[in-house]
C-alpha cells in the first residue's frame, strides 16, 4: 500500500491538530518563557480552543467521507460532538479560573492536559476504527486521571485519582479484549468492515468470538459513560477530583463516550441485516442488553442519589440516571436526540457545577447540601441559577432538560420502546425529589450557621449567563438548534436507518 | 393597540410575567419599597383583569368552534411541530375571568399576612397566574403540557417558602403527587402525536384537529390504546381535581399554603383538573369515557360523603374549608361523567361556584388568622358581635357553598343532580341520593362551623375587641361574595355562553354505542330526543371545521 492508500487527509483532523498543537505550544512556554500568570496560559488555551471550534464549523456540510485508511470519519454528526466537546472544554476552563489561583496551581500544565483530553474526546469522536476508539478512549482517560488528582495535598483528591486509574484500566483492558475477539471474529476493525462481515452466516466459533466480544465492548463501554452497573467508580471520583474537573469531567469525556457508543452501536448493530447473517441473532440481544442497561442505569442512579448529603455525590448519581436516558436513545439510534440531550446536559450540568464549585470554595470544603441552607435568599445570584439548572435536570418545561428528554421519550416511543418510556418518566418524578429537595435548603430552611457571602468572579458569572440562557434558549426556542441537526440527519440519513 | 386586539389571549396571559419582569428590574435598580412592589403586583393583576373583561364582550355564545384564536408556528423540525396556539370556547372563557379575579384578591390578602420576601412572593404570584392562564388557552397538546408543568414550581415555592410549620413536606408532597400524575400525560401526548402521525401523515400537537380527527373517525384508536391513553390523561387530572382517593396531598398543601396560595389551589388549580378532563378525556376517548364512567362515578360519590364527613369533624377552619373542596370537587367529576347536557352544565358552573365560594372562604379564614393567629374553631365564638359586616360576608360565602337557591352553589350542585338522575349511565337514581345526602352534610358541617365560629357568646375575652374588616379586606371579600349573588341570580347569563361547548360534548357522548345500552324507556327517549339534536345542528357543524375567528374580524 503506497502512502496515497492510507488516505491522509489533514484536514480531515485540523481540530484534533490544532489542538494537539496548542497543548505542545503551551508546555514549550513554559520550558522557554516560564510564567505563573494563568491569564497567559488561560488565553492560548482558550484561542486554541476557539480556532479549534471554528475548524470544526468550517467543516460543516462537508461530504461524509473517511480518511486514514478508514481510521478516522468525517460527517456532520462528528462535527457537531466535536463542537459539543470543544464547547465542554471552554466552559471548564472558565470554571478552572478561580480554582488554579486559589489552589496555586501550576496553570500551563493544568491547561494542557485540557488540550490534551480535548484531542483525546475529538479524536474519539470521529473515530471509525475499534482501534481509533481505544486510541480516543486512551488518550481521554490517561489526561482526566492526572486531572483528577490535581489537588495533590488532598487525600480525597488523591484516592479519586487512583481509584479512577485502576478502574479505569480495569474497563480499558475489557475493551481491549472485545476488540480483539470481534477481531478474531470478522477479521477487521473497520466498523463499516465489521457490519459487512457481520451480514454474513458466520461460522460457528465465529459467532461465539462475536457474542463474547460485543459483551466486552459493551462492558468497556459501559464504563466509560458511567452505566450501571459499571458505575461504581462514579460517585468516588466525582467527590473527590476538584469541581471543576468533576463539572469537566460529567460533561465532556461522558459525551465523546457516548459518541463513540453511538457511532459503534448503530454501525456494528444498526443495519438491515439479512436473515440468516450473523449480525440478525446479535442485533436483537445487543439491543436487549442496552435497554436492559437504560432501565438499570436510570433507576438505580436516581434512587440512589435521593439518599446522598454530599452534593457532588448527589450530581455524580443524577449524572449516572442521565446516561440512562441517553441509553434510550442509543436504543432507539436516535442519534439527534443523543446529540441534542448532551447540548443541554452540558449547559444545564456545567452551570450547576459552576455554582457548586463556587460554594465549595478553597479545598472543597462546602460540599454538603446542609451547607445550602438559607442561601436563597441570601445570595439570589447563585440560588436561582442552580433552581433553574436544578429545574432543567429534573426536565420541567421551558428548560433545554425538558426538551432534551422529551425528545428521547419520542424517539425511544416511536422506536416501539414503550415500557422503557414509561419506565424513564417514572424516574423523571424519582429525580424530582432530590433535584428540588436542594432548592427547599435553599429556600425553604434557614441557615444553620453564618456563612460570607461567597464573591462571584468574573468568569464564574460569565459561565453562569451563558449557562442559564443557554437552559432557557434550548427550553423555550430550540428550533435553530433542530435545524441543525436535521440539516445534519438528511447527510447521513441513509447510513444510520 | 391594534396589537392588543388581535393578540388579546397573548396579552392576557402574559401580562402577569412583564409584570414580574418590572418587580425583577425594580429590585436591579436598588428599589426597596415593599408598599410599591404590592402596588405594581396589584395593579399588574387589576390591569389583567380588565384586558380579560373584552373576552366576555366579543365572545360569540353561538360560534361552536374556538374564538380568539392565534396561531404561529413555535417549535419546527422533521420529527415535531409544535405551535404556539391559543383559543377559547365556553368552557375556557370563566375559567379565565374566575383565575384573573382571584389573583386580584390573592395579592390582596397578602398585602398584611406576607412580611418577608415580599417582592419574590409578589413575582411567584404573577407568574403562577401566567401558568394557569396558559393551560386554560392552550390549544396546543406540547404547549398546554408546559404550562401545566411550570405553574408548579411558582406554586411549590408558595407554599414552601411562605407555609406554615409543615410546609416543607406539604410541597413535596404537593409537587411529587402532580407530577407522578402528569409524567403519564406526557407519555399519552407523545403516544397520541405518533398515532395520529401514523393515521394521517401530520405530525401535530395541535388538540382541536386531533380530536377532531378522532371524531370523524380519520384516526380510529384501538379500544385497548384509547383506554390506555384515557388513563394516561386521567390520572394527571385526577390528582389535581382531586379524586378519591387521590387527594392526600390536597388537605396538606392548603393548610401549610398562605391564604394565598389556598386561593388559588382551590380557586383555580383544581379547576385545571376538570377542565382537562374536559378538554381532553371526553371529546377524545368517548368510549373509554363511557366504559370507566361507573367507577369514576362511584369514586366521585365516595369523594362527595368521604369529604363531608371528615369536614365534619375537622376543629382547623382551614382544613374544614380545603375537605369540603374535595366534596364539592365530586360533584363536578360527577356532572362531567353524568354524560347529559344538565350535568355538563351544572359541572362547568360548579367550577366556577367553587372557585369562587371556598376562595372566598380561604380568603375569609385568613382574615381571622391575621389577627388571632390560631384558625381553631374553638377559639372563636360570638364573632358576629364584634364583626359584623365580616360575619355577613362571610354568611353568604358559607350559603353559597352549600347551595342556598338565588347563590351559585345551588345552580351547580342542583344541575349536577338533575343531570345525573336523568342520565344514561347505570344506577343513576342511585348516585343522585347519595350526592345529594352531600349537600345535607355540607349543610350540616358549614351551618355548624358557622354557628361555633359567629353565634353565642363571646367566650374568648381576646375575641371582644377584634376589629371588623378594613377597607382592604372588604375589598378582597367583595368580588367574592357579589359574583356568588350574581351566578346565583341570573346564571343563564353564565351559561349561556357555555351552550355551545356544553352541546359539543354532549353530541359526542350522546354518539357512543356504550351509553346506548338500553336499560329504561326513560333513557331511550332522552338518547333519541338528542338525536334530533344533531340532526338540527350539522350546519353549525360545518362552521366548526374550518371556523375559528377573531375579535374584530
Amino acid at each position: 500500500m503506497g502512502i496515497e492508500g492510507l488516505g491522509i487527509n489533514y484536514s480531515a483532523i485540523l481540530p484534533e491538530i490544532i489542538l494537539a498543537l496548542t497543548g505542545v505550544a503551551l508546555m514549550l512556554m513554559e520550558a522557554f518563557w516560564p510564567s505563573r500568570s494563568k491569564r497567559r496560559a488561560g488565553l492560548v488555551t482558550l484561542a486554541g480552543l476557539g480556532i479549534a471550534l471554528m475548524a470544526t464549523l468550517q467543516l460543516w456540510g462537508a461530504p461524509r467521507q473517511t480518511a486514514y485508511a478508514g481510521m478516522v470519519i468525517i460527517d456532520d454528526f462528528r462535527l457537531l460532538f466535536t463542537a459539543i466537546v470543544i464547547i465542554a472544554s471552554v466552559l471548564a476552563v472558565f470554571l478552572s479560573w478561580n480554582f488554579l489561583e486559589e489552589e496555586r496551581i501550576q496553570p500551563t500544565a493544568y491547561f494542557a492536559l485540557l488540550l490534551f483530553c480535548a484531542v483525546g474526546m475529538a479524536l474519539l469522536t470521529s473515530s471509525h476504527d475499534l482501534i481509533m476508539v481505544f486510541l480516543g478512549i486512551e488518550t481521554v482517560t490517561i489526561s482526566t486521571y492526572v486531572l483528577a488528582g490535581y489537588r495533590r495535598n488532598d487525600l480525597r483528591s488523591t484516592e479519586a485519582a487512583l481509584k479512577y486509574f485502576i478502574l479505569g484500566a480495569f474497563s480499558s483492558a475489557f475493551l481491549l479484549y472485545g476488540i480483539a475477539l470481534v477481531y478474531g471474529a470478522t477479521h477487521t476493525t473497520n466498523l463499516s468492515a465489521i457490519q459487512a462481515a457481520l451480514n454474513q452466516p458466520l461460522g460457528e466459533a465465529e459467532r461465539a468470538l462475536m457474542m463474547v466480544g460485543a459483551a466486552m465492548l459493551l462492558i468497556g463501554f459501559g464504563f466509560k459513560v458511567t452505566a450501571v452497573p459499571f458505575h461504581v467508580w462514579t460517585p468516588d471520583v466525582y467527590e473527590g477530583a476538584p469541581t471543576p474537573v468533576t463539572a469537566f469531567l460529567s460533561v465532556g469525556p461522558k459525551a465523546a463516550g457516548f459518541a463513540a457508543f453511538l457511532r459503534v452501536s448503530s454501525l456494528i448493530f444498526g443495519a438491515d441485516f439479512d436473515l440468516a447473517s450473523a449480525g440478525r441473532a446479535l442485533q436483537s440481544d445487543w439491543i436487549s442488553a442496552l435497554a436492559v442497561m437504560a432501565i438499570l442505569t436510570m433507576t438505580f442512579g436516581n434512587l440512589i442519589a435521593i439518599a446522598q448529603t454530599n452534593i457532588k455525590r448527589m450530581l455524580a448519581y443524577s449524572s449516572i440516571a442521565h446516561a440512562g436516558y441517553v441509553l434510550m436513545g442509543i436504543v432507539a439510534r436516535d442519534w439527534q436526540a443523543v446529540a441534542f440531550y448532551m447540548i443541554a446536559y452540558t449547559v444545564m450540568n456545567i452551570g450547576a457545577f459552576a455554582v457548586v464549585a463556587l460554594i465549595a470554595r478553597r479545598g472543597d470544603e462546602h460540599v454538603l447540601i446542609e451547607d445550602y441552607s438559607g442561601l436563597g435568599f441570601r445570595q439570589p445570584t447563585l440560588s436561582f441559577p442552580l433552581t433553574v439548572f436544578l429545574i432543567s435536570l429534573t426536565g420541567i418545561p421551558g428548560t433545554a432538560g425538558f426538551v432534551g428528554k422529551f425528545w428521547l421519550f419520542k424517539s425511544a416511543w416511536e422506536a416501539g420502546f414503550s415500557m422503557l418510556v414509561i419506565i424513564a418518566v417514572i424516574n423523571t418524578v424519582i429525580s424530582a425529589y432530590y433535584y428540588l429537595y436542594v432548592v427547599i435548603v435553599m429556600f425553604f430552611r434557614e441557615a444553620k450557621r453564618e456563612i460570607e457571602p461567597v464573591p462571584l468572579p468574573g468568569a464564574f458569572g460569565f459561565t453562569l449567563a451563558v449557562t442559564v440562557l443557554g437552559t432557557f434558549y434550548l427550553g423555550l426556542l430550540p428550533t435553530r438548534v433542530f435545524y441543525y441537526l436535521n440539516q445534519a440527519q438528511t447527510a447521513i440519513a441513509h447510513l444510520i436507518h | 393597540m391594534e396589537f392588543v386586539i388581535h393578540h388579546l389571549l397573548t396579552v392576557i396571559v402574559f401580562t402577569p410575567t412583564v409584570g414580574a419582569v418590572i418587580l425583577l428590574l425594580h429590585r436591579l435598580f436598588g428599589g426597596k419599597s415593599e408598599a410599591l412592589m404590592r402596588w405594581i403586583a396589584l395593579w399588574v393583576a387589576v390591569i389583567t383583569f380588565i384586558l380579560s373583561l373584552p373576552l366576555i364582550a366579543g365572545f360569540d355564545r353561538l360560534h361552536p368552534g374556538m374564538q380568539f384564536v392565534e396561531r404561529v408556528p413555535w417549535i419546527r423540525s422533521f420529527g415535531l411541530n409544535v405551535d404556539y396556539y391559543l383559543g377559547i370556547d365556553g368552557l375556557s372563557l370563566w375559567l379565565i375571568i374566575l383565575t384573573t379575579v382571584l389573583t386580584v384578591v390573592s395579592i390582596l390578602s397578602g398585602w398584611r399576612a406576607i412580611e418577608h420576601h415580599v417582592r419574590e412572593f409578589l413575582i411567584f404570584m404573577l407568574l403562577l397566574e401566567t401558568g394557569v392562564l396558559g393551560v386554560f388557552v392552550s390549544l396546543d397538546m406540547f404547549l398546554f403540557y408546559l404550562f401545566w408543568e411550570i405553574m408548579l414550581v411558582p406554586m411549590y415555592f408558595l407554599i414552601g417558602v411562605w407555609g406554615a410549620e409543615r410546609r416543607i413536606y406539604a410541597a413535596i408532597k404537593f409537587i411529587i403527587y402532580t407530577m407522578a400524575g402528569s409524567v403519564l400525560m406526557l407519555v399519552a401526548i407523545i403516544s397520541l402525536y405518533y398515532l395520529h402521525e401514523q393515521a394521517t401523515g401530520q405530525p401535530t400537537f395541535d388538540l382541536v384537529r386531533i380530536t377532531e380527527n378522532l371524531k370523524t373517525g380519520v384516526l380510529q384508536l384501538d379500544p385497548r390504546v384509547e383506554f390506555w391513553l384515557f388513563l394516561g390523561f386521567a390520572l394527571a387530572f385526577f390528582v389535581k381535581v382531586p379524586l378519591f382517593p387521590l387527594h392526600t396531598w390536597l388537605p396538606d398543601a392548603h393548610v401549610e399554603a398562605p391564604t394565598a396560595g389556598s386561593v388559588m389551589l382551590a380557586g383555580v388549580l383544581l379547576k385545571m383538573g376538570t377542565y382537562g378532563l374536559l378538554r381532553f378525556n371526553l371529546p377524545m376517548f368517548p368510549h373509554a369515557a363511557a366504559e370507566l364512567t361507573m367507577p369514576i362515578c362511584v369514586l366521585a360519590i365516595i369523594g362527595i360523603i368521604y369529604g363531608a364527613l371528615v369536614a365534619m369533624v375537622q376543629p382547623d377552619l382551614k382544613k374544614l374549608v380545603a375537605y369540603s373542596s374535595v366534596s364539592h370537587m365530586g360533584f363536578v367529576v360527577l356532572g362531567t361523567f353524568a354524560h347529559t347536557e344538565q350535568a355538563l352544565h351544572g359541572a362547568i358552573f360548579q367550577m366556577l361556584s367553587h372557585g369562587l365560594a371556598t376562595g372566598g372562604l380561604f380568603l375569609a379564614v385568613g382574615v381571622i388568622y391575621e389577627r388571632r393567629h390560631t384558625r381553631l374553631i374553638a377559639e372563636f365564638g360570638g364573632l358576629g358581635q364584634s364583626m359584623p359586616v365580616y360575619t355577613g360576608m362571610v354568611g353568604i360565602l358559607a350559603l353559597a357553598s352549600i347551595g342556598l337557591p338565588l347563590l351559585s352553589g345551588f345552580v351547580g350542585e342542583f344541575l349536577v343532580l338533575v343531570g345525573t338522575f336523568t342520565s344514561p349511565i347505570e344506577h343513576a337514581h342511585a348516585f343522585t341520593v347519595l350526592a345529594a345526602t352531600g349537600m345535607i352534610l355540607s349543610a350540616a358541617y358549614i351551618l355548624w362551623m358557622f354557628q361555633r365560629v359567629f353565634f353565642g357568646e363571646i367566650k374568648h375575652p381576646e375575641n371582644a375587641a377584634l376589629p371588623d374588616v378594613n377597607g382592604r379586606e372588604k375589598a378582597m371579600l367583595l368580588p367574592a361574595v357579589a359574583l356568588v349573588i350574581v351566578l346565583g341570580v341570573v346564571p343563564n347569563w353564565f351559561m349561556r355562553k357555555m351552550d355551545m361547548t356544553v352541546l359539543a360534548l354532549e353530541r359526542r357522548m350522546a354518539g357512543v354505542a356504550e351509553l346506548h345500552q338500553p336499560r329504561r324507556d326513560f333513557s331511550n327517549q332522552r338518547v333519541s330526543a338528542s338525536t334530533t339534536i344533531v340532526n338540527g345542528q350539522s350546519e353549525t357543524e360545518e362552521v366548526t371545521a374550518d371556523g375559528n375567528r377573531r375579535l374584530g374580524n
